[in-house]
């Protein structure tokens, strides 16, 4: 990786502010009734105040504690959230946000979603066509191309998440615990050498993990997080130091 | 493009290749209201306009897929949100391809509709060509009013129960059933209010009288949608980064 290239992902100084009621207040009934009862209403910061950079083909680790900000960082990355006043997020480049579970339609059948996905990426269908046999090999699910996701186990789920995200070139991944826990031993091999190769396609992964090893393995760079709050960011051996300190 | 007819597609074989009738339901639920209505208005209230089964089969047609896609297209943020919160997408792509797919559930039972029209001896001349253009203008009519309350959704779930009375008040006023005679003479403001009824009255005079359009009617609800469809617009960028954490 050449440490001169390009930035594609930004954050500066950004915030995450949820603002967190008992009752769903957006009905007009919860609007009306807390007009007389403002109370029940809980501000959580969990992001706050992070500024950071990543380069392109980085592999950017994200470490912390159970309920430290890591996932709401992630978010914030991918734009699902706006960051609060003041703060700026910026990510340049198609990007596919992994997570066990989620980004399938459970009612269509894994080529559907294939389809879908890749599409959304921005590939033309000529070229998912081609790259199809491809992913589904990766995947190892041939057998179960037509089946729906519904009846899908977690860890087919992952794997097929894993491999469109690899073959539908997206150029930033993000994933949130993701590669821990994905696949059997033969699978994590497969994804092991790709995570290798990765970096010579220039392609930029923000990794959020527990999995201490595979930080040490594979980052770049890792950002530790405790209360929302960057207490670290830097080479794994140090952060990790800091980390283990931490968990004292 | 590519994209938007993929989304449709797959939109649309969910919707109906899941049951055994598949499609025949698409065709079922809007005949079934038709035998009805045209009961009630033939028996009971004797209504005297000619060709009356095809003139409330078009009606019908075109209303149930405004009611339909507006109110499936309301909760397109949530009921996506496995594909706008993980990788990287245009929103209104998805609403393109929504209403796409509501609009070949349409034209499938418009086939139907020609069909029944050749049993009716209905002939038609060269103004039968405003009719992919008045739907057109419906469907821009539809994007628009989708994102509207797209974007109210996210502030006011109770939007949905809202727009299902405000559903009512269109239906009313809208010349479905009742002739188009009674809104020029009685309530002639109705058609700057309500665009439906233009549209309805225009693809009436297009489809079964083998007339011109009312031109006016014909330019003032393009007009009518292309403006709604812009302050939509605006409204919609302005607020839909709040999606996700109000959802």
């Amino acid at each position: 990786m050449s440490r001169n290239s390009k930035t594609v992902l930004r954050l500066e100084n950004v915030s995450k502010t949820f603002t967190i009621r008992d009752r769903n207040a957006d009905s007009i009934r919860d609007k009306v009734f807390n007009v007389f009862n403002p109370t029940n209403k809980r501000v959580i910061r969990a992001v706050k105040d992070v500024s950071l950079e990543i380069k392109r083909g980085e592999f950017f680790g994200v470490i912390g504690r159970n309920g430290c900000g890591k996932s709401t960082l992630l978010q914030l990355m991918a734009g699902v959230y706006p960051p609060d006043k003041g703060g700026k997020a910026m990510i340049d480049g198609r990007f596919i946000r992994l997570s066990l579970g989620l980004g399938f339609n459970k009612d269509l059948t894994a080529r559907e979603n294939i389809y879908i996905n890749a599409s959304i990426l921005g590939l033309t269908l000529k070229k998912i066509g081609r790259k199809f046999d491809e992913i589904i090999e990766m995947s190892e699910l041939a057998d179960f191309v037509d089946t729906k996701i519904k009846y899908y186990s977690r860890g087919m789920r992952s794997k097929l998440a894993f491999a469109i995200a690899i073959h539908a070139e997206a150029d930033i991944l993000l994933m949130d615990e993701f590669f821990g826990g994905v696949g059997d031993e033969k699978f994590r091999k497969k994804s092991d050498e790709i995570f290798q190769r990765s970096f010579l396609d220039g392609r930029t992964i923000v990794h959020v993990s527990h999995n201490l090893s595979t930080i040490k393995k594979y980052c770049d760079r890792v950002i530790l997080l405790d209360k929302g709050e960057c207490i670290a960011l830097d080479k794994p051996e140090i952060v990790l130091d800091i980390y283990e300190n931490l968990m004292k | 493009m590519e994209r938007i007819w993929l989304l449709a597609k797959t939109d649309f074989k969910q919707r109906y290749y899941e049951s055994a009738l598949g499609m025949v339901w698409a065709l079922i639920n809007p005949m079934f209201r038709l035998l009805i209505y045209y009961f009630v208005f033939t028996v009971i209230f004797e209504s005297k306009i000619p060709n009356y089964a095809l003139y409330l089969f078009s009606g019908l047609l075109l209303w149930m897929f405004f009611q339909e896609a507006t109110k499936g297209s309301m909760l397109i943020l949530r009921k996506k949100s496995y594909l706008i919160e993980n990788i990287q997408s245009n929103k209104l792509d998805i609403y393109v391809s929504f209403i796409l797919a509501n609009l070949f559930g349409l034209l499938f039972n418009f086939v139907v509709y020609f069909l029944l029209s050749l049993v009716f001896s209905i002939s038609y001349s060269w103004t039968v060509l405003f009719f992919p253009l008045l739907l057109l203008n419906l469907a821009i009519l539809v994007f628009a009013v989708s994102l509207l309350l797209s974007t109210i959704h996210i502030h006011l779930k109770d939007i949905d129960h809202i727009w299902s009375m405000v559903l009512i008040v269109i239906f009313w006023t809208s010349p479905i059933f009742y002739g188009r005679a009674i809104i020029f003479e009685k309530l002639p403001l109705l058609l700057y209010v309500n665009p439906m009824a233009g549209i309805m009255i225009n693809v009436r005079e297009v489809l079964i009288n083998a007339n011109q359009p009312d031109y006016f009617n014909f330019f003032y609800d393009f007009f009518y949608a292309f403006v709604l469809l812009a302050v939509s617009l605006v409204f919609f960028n302005k607020n839909i980064h709040k999606a996700a954490e109000k959802r």
